[in-house]
This record gives C-alpha cells, sequence and structure tokens, in this order.
C-alpha cells in the first residue's frame, strides 16, 4: 500500500479547497443572519454556532433507535477535531446506530447531533446529501453497486455528490492505489474478494479528503494484514488531520493501534477514555 | 467568462449523470427489456380492445343515424316554391347538414325495398307515399328545432309533419351520447388498467433497484439526480411499450379491421386510420404521465 502523502491529486484537491469537506467560501451577512433567524426559531443550535469546531463531532442527549425501545439513550459524546476513536461494545450495543447517527441515516428523536459543523439532527430526509458529501463512511456491508467496475464506484460519488472536484477520475484512480487496488480498477466488486470490497469501500470514502471519517467494521471481512494496511492507512488519514471514529470489535486492531475508545454497552450506555 | 464555467460544468455534470444512466441500463439490459416487452404486451391489448370499441361505436352511431333517417313530409297540394321556401329555412338551420327532395315515386320505389313497407305499397291502387324532404342533421337534437318549424308550414302533411317527433329526436340523441360516453369509459378503464399493470411492473422494477437506490443516497447523491434515472427508465420503458402497442395497433388496424369488414358484412367498422392514430397518442399520453407520475413518487431511503 502506497503512503498517502504520495497522492498527488488528493493533495491537490484538499489544497484547492475542491473537496467540500473544507470550509464553505463566506455567506453574505444579511444572508446568515436570516438563516440564524430561522434556525433560532426552530430551538437548538444553529450551524453558525458550531462552525468554531470543523471536523469535531458532539452529542448531547442523542436518543435514537428504530421504532421500539430506544437503542442509544441520553447518550453524550465529545470528539475533537483530528481524535481517533474506536467505538466498541458487543453486538446490539449501538454501534452501527451510532455511526448512523452521525452520517444523518437514523434521525435521533431527541438530542443534538453536530458532525463536522453540521446540526445532523435537523437534517430532513431530502436534506441528508450535504452531511455525507462532507464525511466520508465506510459501510459493514461495504455497499458497493454491483454493475460498477471499482473505479466507475469510487469515481461516481465524486461525480455525482461532489460535482465540482476537479480530476475526479485521477483522485478516483489515486485512492484506489492508495489501497493497494491498482490492478483492480476495472473489476466488478462480485469478481473481487470480500477484502477487496471493504478496500474498494475505503477508497470511496477517503477519495474526496474527508475531515470526518466513520468506519463501521471495516477490517470485519479481511486478514489481518489487510486489516493492518487498512489501519495504517486510517492512521495515515488522521496524521492528516481526519478525524476517525471507527467501530470495531477486533481484538488485533484494539491492541495493536491503541487508541480512544467508547465502550457502549447494551441500553446501558457509558463513555471511558 | 463564469458563465461559460458554468455551462461546461452544468454541461458536464448532465453527461456524467446520462453517463450513469447507461452505466445503469447496461447491467440490466436484459431485465429492462422483459419490463418493456410485458409493457408492451399490456398496452397493446388495451389499445387494440380501445381500437375495437371505437370503430364499433361509430359503426354503432352511423347504422342508428341511417335507420332513424329523419323525413318532413310534404303535403300532396304543396306548391314547387313552397317546397323550395321549406328546404331552403330547414337547410338555414344550426344541427342540419342537408336536406334533399324526395319525389313520391321515389318514395315509392324505396318502400318497395323495405320489408316493413314493401305490402303497403305493393297492396295499395295509387301511391301512399308523400314526397319528403329527407334533412340530414349532424345532430339528432336538431330535429326537434326542425319539427317546430316545419309543423306550421303549409307545404307540409298537417297530420305527420316530420318522420319522427321532438320527443323521439331527444331520445335518439340521448341514446347516441350514451353510447358515446360508454366507449369513452370502456376506453379509459382499459387505458387505466393498462397503466395499472404498468405501474406494478415498473414498482417490481425499482425493487430490484432498491440497493442502487440506497447506496446512492448513502453516497451523498442530491436526491433529484438520483430520482432522474428513475424517471428516465420509466419514462423508456412507457415508450419502449408505446412502439410495441403502436405496431400492433398498426397490424389490426391494417389487416385485422379490413378482414372483419370482409368477413362480418353487417359489422362495418370502416377505416382504422385515423382511430389508430388518435389512439396511439392517447396510449403515448397515458403510459408516459402514469409511469412518469409514479416514478417521481417512488421512496428513497434517508
Amino acid at each position: 500500500m502506497k503512503p498517502l502523502p504520495g497522492c498527488a491529486n488528493l493533495g491537490t484537491c484538499a489544497r484547492r479547497g475542491k473537496g467540500l469537506g473544507h470550509p464553505a467560501p463566506p455567506m453574505p451577512d444579511l444572508m446568515r443572519r436570516v438563516r440564524d433567524t430561522l434556525q433560532m426559531g426552530l430551538g437548538g443550535p444553529t450551524k453558525t454556532d458550531i462552525v468554531g469546531a470543523p471536523g469535531s463531532i458532539q452529542l448531547r442527549n442523542v436518543t435514537a433507535g428504530y421504532g421500539g425501545a430506544p437503542v442509544l439513550s441520553a447518550f453524550d459524546l465529545h470528539i475533537n477535531p483530528g481524535e481517533f476513536v474506536y467505538v466498541v461494545g458487543p453486538s446490539g450495543a449501538g454501534k452501527t446506530t451510532l455511526l448512523r447517527v452521525l452520517f444523518g441515516v437514523v434521525r435521533p428523536k431527541t438530542g443534538w447531533v453536530l458532525v463536522d459543523g453540521i446540526a445532523v439532527h435537523r437534517l430532513q430526509g431530502w436534506q441528508t446529501d450535504t452531511i455525507r458529501r462532507r464525511v466520508g463512511c465506510v459501510f459493514q456491508t461495504y455497499e458497493l453497486l454491483p454493475h460498477l467496475t471499482s473505479l466507475e464506484n469510487v469515481l461516481l460519488p465524486l461525480q455525482l455528490a461532489h460535482a465540482r472536484m476537479r480530476n475526479a477520475k485521477a483522485c478516483a484512480v489515486e485512492a484506489l492505489e492508495l489501497v493497494g487496488l491498482n490492478d483492480k480498477l476495472h473489476e466488478f466488486p462480485g469478481t473481487l474478494s470480500g477484502g477487496q470490497q471493504q478496500r474498494v469501500a475505503v477508497a470511496r470514502a477517503i477519495a474526496h479528503q474527508p475531515r470526518v471519517l466513520l468506519a463501521d467494521e471495516p477490517t470485519g471481512n479481511v486478514d489481518s494484514q489487510s486489516s493492518a494496511e487498512i489501519m495504517e492507512l486510517f492512521g495515515q488519514l488522521n496524521e492528516m488531520g481526519s478525524t476517525v471514529v471507527m467501530a470495531t470489535h477486533d481484538e488485533f486492531v484494539l491492541s495493536s493501534f491503541t487508541a480512544r475508545e467508547v465502550r457502549l454497552q447494551p441500553k446501558l450506555l457509558k463513555v471511558a477514555s | 467568462m463564469s458563465h461559460l464555467a458554468n455551462a461546461v460544468w452544468a454541461a458536464r455534470y448532465a453527461f456524467n449523470v446520462l453517463a450513469y444512466c447507461v452505466r445503469c441500463w447496461r447491467g440490466r439490459l436484459g431485465a429492462w427489456l422483459a419490463t418493456a416487452a410485458a409493457i408492451g404486451g399490456v398496452l397493446s391489448l388495451a389499445a387494440g380492445a380501445e381500437l375495437f370499441l371505437v370503430l364499433s361505436e361509430r359503426s354503432l352511431s352511423e347504422q342508428v343515424r341511417a335507420a332513424s333517417e329523419f323525413q318532413v313530409f310534404l303535403a300532396d297540394t304543396a306548391k314547387a316554391e313552397q317546397v323550395d321556401a321549406l328546404k331552403g329555412q330547414i337547410a338555414a338551420l344550426p344541427g342540419v347538414r342537408r336536406v334533399t327532395y324526395r319525389s313520391k315515386v321515389e318514395a315509392l320505389a324505396l318502400a318497395r325495398h323495405n320489408s316493413t313497407l314493401a305490402a303497403i305499397a305493393d297492396n295499395s291502387s295509387g301511391n301512399p307515399f308523400p314526397a319528403s324532404l329527407v334533412v340530414d342533421l349532424s345532430d339528432p337534437s336538431a330535429a326537434e328545432q326542425v319539427t317546430t318549424l316545419v309543423t306550421q308550414d303549409p307545404a307540409t302533411d298537417r297530420d305527420v309533419p316530420s318522420s319522427y317527433t321532438p320527443a323521439e329526436g331527444r331520445n335518439l340523441s340521448a341514446f347516441l351520447s350514451m353510447a358515446q360516453a360508454v366507449v369513452v369509459g370502456i376506453a379509459l378503464a382499459a387505458l387505466a388498467v393498462a397503466s395499472l399493470v404498468a405501474l406494478v411492473l415498473l414498482r417490481s422494477e425499482i425493487r430490484a433497484r432498491k440497493a442502487e437506490l440506497r447506496i446512492l443516497t448513502l453516497v451523498g447523491t442530491p436526491r433529484p439526480v438520483i430520482r432522474l434515472p428513475v424517471l428516465l427508465e420509466a419514462v423508456a420503458l412507457a415508450v419502449a411499450g408505446t412502439v410495441v402497442a403502436s405496431l400492433t395497433l398498426t397490424f389490426v388496424g391494417d389487416h385485422v379491421v379490413p378482414a372483419v369488414n370482409t368477413y362480418v358484412p353487417f359489422l362495418q367498422l370502416g377505416s382504422a386510420t385515423g382511430a389508430v392514430a388518435a389512439i396511439r397518442a392517447a396510449t403515448l399520453g397515458s403510459s408516459v404521465l402514469a409511469l412518469g407520475a409514479c416514478s417521481l413518487f417512488v421512496r428513497l431511503p434517508r
């Protein structure tokens, strides 16, 4: 696997501020006041209140679930910009639910969720692309489109969701090279192993240089060597300033790459540093 | 310069979206063709049934009108100038297409070919059939105005001034309107059923793409961009189905309808050309509207 600084295009995109994970252009004062007035009328923090900590994650009094008993209940969490955090706990503890809340897939019933300057708890279904363009996410089940090649899977979000990004194809190719799949660019997911599919998913998540990276069991289906490579890659992204939140129960990962742990237990949540 | 850059960007973005649509179809061409063929089959059935309904209604209307020929009976004492004046007045009424004079001799000759009147014509010593003005009505309800006009005219027969009364004219008009309404209703029902079946097929097609739609939302694709390929696919299915239905309609109009005209002479369906064009347009419009609208209501995951 190549070292991350070798990714010329990814670096260029980051320096030019083309990736959507970077600060938005200044908004006219009048427009900002109108927006803030509208948001303050609804209660809770506005976007303006939280732009001071780009790359940070804050959850306060969050209750979330899937209709029945809440999986997360009165949950608080603060993650500083550039921090690497593991979310650990047994099955059913709410690791995936927590990441889904951060990614806007599950809307909390109560509480605030602030991710990289976005009040995720306020987002309606049609607004969730706002957070997803800023945050990278690696899913437990890869979520690759079977009728697209590896390159197309990484390229598609850059073309459709990050439409202003230049050199999208070069960035996609280099993201795939970073995860060691430069010889699998034109392979379909069905012809790849589980570990290779996972790497394509990682490449897709990092291709737009997100400031916050979420990963749900990214090493769950790969061998120990691939796990080490993926963790090394996440480590490099973290060293470059990305905040990384990773749900895992992989003891190899936890013992080899130390970081702060947020330990979840079913219906009884506590934060352990 | 920035306008140019925006235009270039928009064109490139549109190209990317269309390229994605093509990639989607590339992987599912077989399933798409099967769905298009199924929708085409359903639309063909509906359009074919509709064609026969429309032609049958048209034939029925013509036959009813022909059987209900409206005549103004003239008095034997009527003079030629009186008849001409009356003919002019009737022709000027709205709903009257043409007025022709039929003499007593012509009326007798026609009666001899009529199964009901032949006995009277043969057994009478003289000619019992009066001269008449045959009024071709574009609208049977205009018979009332004609009857009102001719009742007091000295040129008309005082006892039986016309072949049917205003009430009978209204009934005839009501019958023809009802027949047309029934045909339009059945045609609309056929289209609705066809559209419903097409919607079910589209729904299953979209269900097959559920995972794809979820992934597109997860990677942050704007929702209008996600909906566009679905909309294009629905419209493409509607157009493809209509093409199949059009081919079927053309075959039915060119071969089946003339065969019916030849082998079932009492059911004269006439030429199908105009009806085929109208039904083709209706099928295209309704299927595109129904499937396009349905695709816009597809619920995307959060």
